[in-house]
């Protein structure tokens, strides 16, 4: 028994790998899963456990970079990252601070930063980069370069906004990540399945609604808690940084600054929101409130002072109390002067989300999706039919290889296993495309045709190989043949392995799953299916 | 049923200078039209979406009528080119980007589309900006994999006359199939990119199964060949039937990657034929007869 299994280990592993393949791709236990709010029937499309790409099921996939200029390595010398940022939007004309951020340990080449230095960028689309270098140097900041593009942090946070809104759209299966040419360049890389382009594009432009209210205790009130809604909006803020963490001690913070700026006669917006600060008891010259709010049941805890709240799109996603350094500085009336706080958070986590919510589901910079980017759309229903035409074209193509096999040996012997061997092949690919959960594509398709051709290829450099020089009558003259046959092959993987690999890691578009998808197969073949088919050719063709 | 037999080749009635004259010739007007087409053009080769800017729409005609004429009617635009897909009653309606490109262009003619009465299957649309990077990716990536194989094809036979039998013959390969989109009026896209990478990965197999025949088996030098030829032509000609098939099928269903990479394949295999059976053959014998002695 066991001297069996040893002389056919080669085709019991070829069995192995598609009995593999077969529950990768049937079981349910495999079955991609599911986003929330979605059945199991949505989540596997069709009988198999296969995921289809946008090409094959139809959506929206849109690739653009983020627009912007950063000066990298900008020596701060000594200020605040928000005077930085104040400082050089004073000298760009028609550009809020809001769209000059500044981030200090991060020099803007990717590499982390000394002390001191950091990148400041322009997301404003209507500055130039002369317009910005010239700003720079009028700041008085040194710095080493300007580069087009934002900065790492600003590509995470869009990628943050934009997740949160594909999420909060429920949306399934749409993912958001970022790519970088060869020519350095960023794209953020968006993928929705089922929505089509303007749907999409008006998703990621529109923006959420943010404002700042204040809760506080009202005894007349049943659940005692009273609330005024509107002390600060949106339009208010000025500038709200990136979230950092707590120099001392823990915690982390989201740097914002409240417009202090007004018509004649009018309030602004920091003294509105200070006059309120101290109206309704966040604020008070003996100190800030103590927050204690149960955003469950929306109500204030008992013995809670005052709270401020975060309400986005009418719902109150956090409630803080205030530090006592600012609420004296509110009471004495002198804080609305530079309009600067920090919202503090127990857990750096919180700090991002408040930073994302602030910025109400805007993103930090725009996408140049027409000018610098490219989208593309597919319906559900042609999204089907390319599913159906190229399996129907790849079904042929088999058929074509088989016809001319056949013509070529007449021997069923020899072809049949042949065709069988390359077709476990690509079974065993799909399998792994299941097991991984890789959405198939045209470009994934087309590379299982690709690994049928080589597949079939190397099969009749073996069948040739073997049958050459007349009768297989033992073992040895059948395994040096083999042998012999092997290098060939070997080389001819190896080269189209070093063929494909460039397309694997460059962005073009999605031919890397093609070329990943080749490589996988030529690897499959080189290392389980051609030694099969030798072993199945040897039984059939050496005389006992 | 007759079986297809590989013709025996008798090489001795032809010098090396007859036989490397064809593929010669060939890779020459090749490269005279690849030439030709950059002086005039100002790119290899008629350069598709994906390499220009601009946009593609997929449309259907959801009401009956003459969808062709109203899709001229349609577009505030010319369009750049109309192809209608027979199995699927669809038109692909291409617009080039031009300089004057305004801002939301794909929005546009997305929206007067729909008032037409057209309904929209697909949108592509690439930017000109991004379109010169993909240009610039690809050069980059076609000359990457085939500085990597030549490299390995070196690496593999240690003497020089057989790998550059094998790195030249792969050079007009790639070299041929684009020529000929020129003249068959194919434009280059990332799917012919693909086949491109393949051929490159395809032609070699042929080219090392000769050299390895010649140089690393026993026997005499026409029987090595004419048995490395018998195996290769058929591994050849299988993949020329599959990705003919596979051509006219994505032809005939509209899909477009799939239609590119069987069209270029099926080209670039054939002047594999020739380049292996030709060029290649008569370097090994030059280099077996007469390069060896000295």
């Amino acid at each position: 028994m066991f001297e069996r299994v040893k002389e056919n280990w080669r085709v019991l592993l070829l069995v192995v790998v598609v009995l593999g393949a077969t529950v990768a791709l049937f079981a349910p236990q495999f079955a991609p899963e599911t986003a929330p709010g979605e059945s199991a029937e949505n989540a596997t499309q069709g009988m198999t456990n296969l995921q289809y790409g946008l090409d094959l099921a139809g959506g929206t996939r849109i690739r653009a970079p983020l627009v912007g200029y950063t000066a990298t390595g900008v020596d701060f010398a000594g200020e605040t990252p928000t005077q930085v940022a104040s400082d050089v939007a004073a000298e760009l004309e028609g550009v809020s601070t809001r769209e000059v951020d500044a981030v200090l340990g991060d020099d803007g080449s990717g590499t982390g930063g000394s002390d001191g230095i950091g990148a400041v960028e322009v997301t404003a689309t209507s500055v130039s980069e002369t317009e910005f270098r010239e700003a720079m140097d009028a700041s008085g900041y040194g710095y080493e370069g300007i580069r087009s593009g934002v900065t790492g942090e600003t590509r995470d946070a869009a990628i943050e906004v934009i997740q949160g809104k594909i999420n909060e759209a429920g949306l399934s299966g749409g993912s958001v990540q970022q790519v970088q040419s060869i020519t350095g360049e960023y794209f953020i890389l968006v993928e929705v399945p089922g929505q089509g382009r303007q749907d999409v594009i008006d998703l990621l432009e529109e923006r959420g609604t943010v404002e700042i209210a204040i809760a506080y205790p009202d005894p007349n009130a049943t659940d005692g808690t009273a609330r005024t809604d509107g002390i600060l909006v949106q339009d208010d803020f000025e500038n709200i940084g990136t979230a950092s963490r707590r120099e001392a001690g823990s915690g982390a913070y989201v740097p914002v600054s409240v417009v202090n700026e007004a018509p004649e006669g009018e309030r602004s917006p920091a003294v509105r929101f200070q006059d309120a600060a101290v109206e309704y008891g966040v604020a008070s010259a003996s100190g800030g409130a103590r927050c204690n709010y149960d955003l469950e049941t929306n109500s204030l805890g008992e013995s809670s002072d005052s709270c401020l709240l975060l309400v986005v799109d009418g719902e109150v996603v956090n409630a803080f109390g205030m530090d006592d350094g600012l609420a004296r500085s509110m009471a004495s009336g002198g804080w609305a002067d530079s309009g600067n706080f920090r919202l503090t958070t127990t857990s750096f986590a919180d700090a991002q989300t408040i930073s994302i919510n602030l910025r109400a589901g805007a993103l930090p910079a725009e996408l140049d999706i027409s000018g610098q980017g490219t989208s593309s759309t597919i319906s559900a229903t042609q999204g089907e039919n390319f599913r159906l035409y190229s399996a129907i074209a790849g079904i042929f193509a088999v058929f074509a290889v088989a016809g001319v096999v056949f013509l070529r040996y007449r021997e069923p012997k020899v072809a049949l296993p042949m065709i069988v061997t390359a077709l476990a092949e690509v079974y065993a690919l799909l399998g792994f495309a299941a097991l991984v959960g890789y959405p198939l594509e045209l470009a994934v398709i087309a590379g299982f045709i690709a690994v049928v051709g080589t597949g079939v290829d190397d099969l009749v450099i073996i069948a040739d190989e073997v049958m050459s020089e007349g009768e297989v009558n033992s073992r040895t003259v059948f395994d040096s043949r083999f042998r012999r046959a092997f290098w060939v092959i070997g080389a001819a993987a190896a080269t189209t392995i070093v063929a494909m690999s460039p397309l694997m890691v460059l962005s073009l578009g999605d031919l890397s799953g093609f070329a990943i998808f080749t490589i996988l197969g030529v690897l499959i073949g080189v290392l389980i299916t051609r030694p099969a088919y030798g072993d199945i050719l040897r039984r059939l063709l050496t005389v006992r | 049923m007759t079986a297809i037999e590989v013709p025996e080749v008798d090489y001795t009635e032809y010098s090396n200078r007859q036989l490397v004259l064809v593929p010669l010739a060939v890779l020459a007007v090749a490269v005279l039209v690849i030439g030709g087409w950059y002086v005039a053009t100002g790119a290899p080769a008629t350069l598709g979406l994906e390499f220009t800017g601009g946009v593609e729409l997929r449309v259907a005609d959801d009401a009956g009528g003459d969808v062709e004429e109203r899709i001229e009617t349609a577009f505030d635009r010319d369009p750049d080119s109309v192809r209608s897909i027979p199995a699927d009653d669809v038109y692909v309606v291409t617009f080039r980007a031009a300089a004057d490109d305004p801002e939301g262009l794909a929005s546009d003619l997305e929206s007067q589309a729909d008032a037409a009465g057209l309904s929209v299957e697909a949108i592509d649309q690439v930017s000109p900006s991004f379109a010169s990077d993909t240009a610039r990716t690809t050069l980059f990536g076609l000359a990457l994999a085939f500085l990597g194989m030549s490299v390995l094809v070196f690496a593999l036979f240690r003497t020089f006359v057989p790998s550059i039998a094998v790195v030249a013959s792969a050079f007009s390969d790639l070299v041929i199939p684009v020529a000929a989109m020129n003249l068959l009026g194919i434009e280059m896209t990332l799917g012919i990119v693909a086949a491109l990478l393949m051929i490159i990965g395809y032609s070699v197999d042929s080219d090392i199964l000769l050299n390895n025949s010649v140089l690393r088996r026993t026997g005499e030098f026409y029987e090595s060949v004419s048995r490395a030829m018998r195996t290769g032509v058929t591994m050849t000609v299988t993949s020329i039937a599959a990705m003919l098939v596979m051509a006219v099928v994505a032809t005939v269903f509209g899909v477009g990657l799939l239609r590119d990479i069987g069209i270029i394949l099926a080209i670039g295999l054939c002047a594999d034929l020739m380049n292996t059976y030709l060029l290649n053959v008569a370097l090994l014998r030059w280099y077996k007869f007469e390069g060896v002695k000295r």
